[in-house]
């Protein structure tokens, strides 16, 4: 059973790379396909179908099949050098592949970058940045502070949520029944989902919900902040030791106690340190969001970009500078010195 | 004599499929200081948790004086291991606390989640627990944190841990496993004292034949998870020394 199972997940392996190999040459390497045109779905399955064949033959026939290499299913034990192990060869191929493709995708282009015009556009703009107008020093000094303290209170409300979500997250705390696990399953999943959702979008989501401004980014910051702090709690809490649990277990004590004197005294201080982490880079998101409406310095910054007033952009990108360069060594020294 | 546990036909298997004991029956009597011998993985460890069941038995039965123990749930059961103090191998003390903090966690059963969460012990317990920081001979510690203290001295405090829950039975996990021989001797001098002023059960799994003879009171050897001797510590000669441990074994003594 086992056995058959690794067979077709090899077999899959090496049908999907086939099918992309053959996907890579057809649309971009003979055809010279660029994104313009749409996908053509009818030879996308012809595709699929010599992806097939392809992945079929790799496989079964020859010594070429990445998927076998991935689940350990060659001897490599007398293989010398890569020499004999030509399915990494294989693996290489498609990686030089990749990398031709993407350099076409991206439209790379050393004459756009050394043009005459390039130049001068260039030229324009360092200049404009390198003379800041310090004339809104005072209108850029509220902006980054209105930043800071949206960050600051964006984890400060994150961590409650993050913390009691981090023990039920925390698959050691979880399985002793199955009704556990499926509350273990079921808050993973949703951290997981929060978590793939930048903060970027959620700032675009909150500020149709509440209107532009600060709190919108605030928002925003905080649920990205509660799935990435859970996670990370829940790490430290799966890599403590069981000594002390097994021991406040025996005593008598009540799950909550036992967590209270054998879980926390060995997270919290990690626990304080990804706090203090997440507000440093909560600083330098906020900055962003300000970009699609969050408030505080990264909307000032949207609207002088618009207006194209470059002379006060260039004050507002070292103001920026200045507070994360601060932020980092702060947050840095204090996480050294509660070690 | 009093009995105090009555093992009858102990099963457990986990849930991976490892059956750790295969039916193991035996009683225990008040006031003696028994002694588990047996390999690493003959079931000792995985007994001494059944009997306070923070591993669960899987079959047969479980008497503590006279009242099957097996199916207790939430606040009985936490009364029933409030009974039963427990010390370890690796001293399992909470890191980062002092040495009276961790020795108060032993009135955790009887203290409310509250007042055990903002540190609100009783005087009584307070008074209590410096005591007997002074009966395991560290006055002077109380306020060092107890992770920083030496191995035999963190012995002493998850000593005192459990002493403080007032308990008719101690179960001792290799307790001198991770200490040196002077040491080992010394921790297992403070159990004798337990048992025999204190009146407390002791029940204790060791490795050290030479231990053995000079603490037990009475002896059971496991193995693979079945029991296949059961007497005084005078009993094991050479014959069912090698019956117990193997053919190849040569006994090792800690002096």
């Amino acid at each position: 059973m086992k056995k058959k199972s690794t067979a077709f997940k090899t077999l899959l392996i090496d049908f999907l790379l086939a099918s992309y190999l053959v996907l890579c040459i057809d649309s971009f390497i003979f055809t010279r396909h660029t994104m313009e045109n749409g996908i053509d779905w009818a030879s996308f399955g012809v595709v699929l179908l010599i992806g097939l064949i392809l992945g079929l033959i790799l496989n079964r026939v020859s010594k070429l099949s990445i998927g076998k290499m991935f689940l350990k299913e060659y001897d490599t034990s007398k293989a010398r050098g890569i020499g004999q192990k030509p399915y990494a060869i294989l693996g290489l191929v498609i990686l030089a592949v990749t990398f031709y493709v993407g350099v076409l995708v991206t439209e790379l282009s050393f004459y756009e970058f050394f043009s005459q015009a390039g130049i001068q556009g260039a030229t324009r703009i360092f200049t404009a940045l390198l003379n800041p107008n310090f004339e809104v020093l005072d209108q850029g000094i509220l902006a980054v502070i209105e930043t800071i303290y949206m960050a600051f209170i964006a984890t400060a409300f994150s961590l409650p949520f993050a913390f009691l979500l981090s023990f039920f997250a925390a698959r050691n705390l979880m399985n002793a029944s199955g009704f556990g696990l499926t509350v273990y399953y079921v808050i993973r999943f949703f951290l997981n989902v929060s978590r793939s959702i930048e903060p970027l979008v959620w700032a675009i989501i909150f500020s149709v919900w509440v209107g532009i401004g600060p709190f919108a980014g605030m928002l925003a910051l905080m649920i990205h902040s509660v799935s990435s702090l859970a996670k990370l709690y829940s790490e430290q809490i799966e890599n403590i030791s069981e000594g002390p649990l097994e021991a406040m277990t025996a005593t008598g004590a009540h799950p909550i106690q036992v967590i209270w004197y054998g879980v926390v005294p060995q997270v919290i201080l990690p626990f304080l340190s990804f706090t203090i982490y997440r507000w440093d880079i909560n600083v330098r998101m906020a900055t962003v969001i300000g970009l699609v409406g969050g408030g505080g310095i990264g909307t000032l910054l949207m609207q002088f970009q618009g207006l194209a007033r470059w002379n006060e952009v260039g004050l507002l990108i070292i103001i920026i500078a200045a507070v994360v360069w601060l932020m980092d060594f702060l947050s840095s020294k204090i996480r050294e010195s509660i070690k | 004599m009093e009995n105090l546990f009555k093992l009858d036909k102990l099963e457990k298997t986990y849930p991976n499929g490892v059956r750790a004991l295969k039916g193991v029956s035996f009683d225990v009597n008040k006031g003696e200081f028994l002694v588990i011998i047996g390999l690493s993985g003959s079931g000792k460890s995985t007994m001494l948790r059944c009997l306070n069941r923070i591993h669960e038995p899987t079959g047969g039965d479980l008497q503590f004086k006279g009242k099957s123990v097996v199916s207790l749930k939430g606040r009985e059961l936490r009364q029933y291991r409030s009974k039963i103090g427990m010390i370890f191998q690796h001293f399992n003390l909470v890191p980062r606390k002092s040495v009276l903090e961790n020795v108060l966690t032993g009135t955790l059963s009887r203290t409310s989640i509250f007042k055990s969460v903002f540190n609100m012990y009783s005087d009584a317990d307070r008074q209590k627990a410096l005591e007997l920081i002074e009966v395991v001979g560290l006055k002077g510690k109380e306020m060092h944190r107890a992770d920083n203290l030496s191995g035999g001295q963190q012995q002493r405090v998850s000593i005192a841990r459990a002493l403080m829950q007032d308990p008719e039975v101690l179960l001792a996990d290799e307790p001198v496993a991770s200490l040196d021989p002077a040491t080992s001797h010394s921790v297992m001098e403070y159990l004798r004292k337990i048992q025999q002023q204190y009146g407390i059960t002791v029940i204790c799994n060791l490795h050290f034949l030479s231990l053995v003879r000079e603490y037990g009171t009475r002896v059971v050897a496991l193995k693979g998870g079945e029991k296949m001797f059961e007497g005084s510590p005078s009993e094991i000669d050479e014959d069912w020394f090698k019956r117990i441990y193997g053919e190849q074994a040569v006994e090792v003594t800690i002096n």
